[in-house]
């Protein structure tokens, strides 16, 4: 399994997720984050603004869909032709187990699941 | 070194902070969040859906919405993880869906900023 972490523009978020219950990857967990990238940050006159709100979306897919929701993601987020600088970041890391909480089944890399005895 | 982050029902926090801290593992961070899972719950069509309007039942499921959610961080040591998901599953669990997920990831090291301590013993008491 892998962690998709995105960090968007806020005002893309429902274009964001609107996509992706489109594409089949309801599942998804928002929170709000401040944050600056390499342009550190945005300066308009004197005033420099480096904690600039951002959302940060996190979804758990499986291996071989890691590509496709990138994808999805990265055209709902990016504004203009090209994209522009402040559109955001993905980041990717690996997931151990899954576990659900309310069966308590757990899935693994390997799709082997198994039920945890309580 | 493995990092649990788990995602619960908000009123479950209290008593997920207190059996955690029952089962040794008292050093934790959480966050409010906001999420959907594959169920797609919404409250004003579940409201009515109970009142028993018939077009109420036919659209639930069908709808996106958030829920607020409460995430939890907890970064335990590789013997401590099954009794982590264990603890959390344990107080969690209504049978439910809605009760949350958990994930474990590995962590590849991790610093104590008061004496520099790195690796296993960063996470001791």
């Amino acid at each position: 399994m892998i962690m998709i972490r995105s960090i968007i523009r806020p005002e893309r978020t429902d274009n964001v997720l609107s996509a992706l219950m489109d594409a089949g990857f309801p599942a998804v967990t928002k929170m709000s984050v401040v944050g600056r990238g390499k342009q550190r940050g945005i300066k308009i006159g004197e005033i420099t603004y480096d904690e600039l709100p951002k959302e940060l979306l996190i979804t758990v897919v499986k291996d071989e869909e890691k590509d496709f929701v990138i994808k999805t993601v990265m055209q709902a987020a990016r504004t203009g032709e090209k994209g522009a600088f402040g559109d955001g970041k993905i980041f990717v890391t690996p997931v151990d187990e899954v576990y659900t909480v309310s069966s308590g089944i757990m899935e693994t890399d390997s799709g082997a699941t198994e039920e945890v005895k309580i | 070194m493995k990092e649990v982050m788990a995602i619960i029902r908000m009123n479950m926090m209290n008593k997920t902070k207190r059996a955690l801290a029952d089962a040794g593992i008292s050093s934790l961070t959480a966050r409010d969040a906001l999420g959907r899972g594959k169920g797609m719950v919404d409250m004003t069509l579940l409201k009515g859906a109970e009142l028993g309007y018939e077009e109420a039942i036919s659209q639930l499921g069908q709808s996106q919405r958030l829920i607020p959610k409460r995430i939890i961080f907890i970064v335990v040591k590789d013997k401590m993880v099954k009794k982590t998901v264990k603890t959390i599953i344990e107080v969690n669990q209504t049978g439910k869906s809605g009760d949350g997920k958990i994930f474990v990831m590995p962590v590849s090291d991790s610093v104590r900023v008061r004496t520099s301590e790195k690796g296993d013993s960063a996470l001791d008491d």
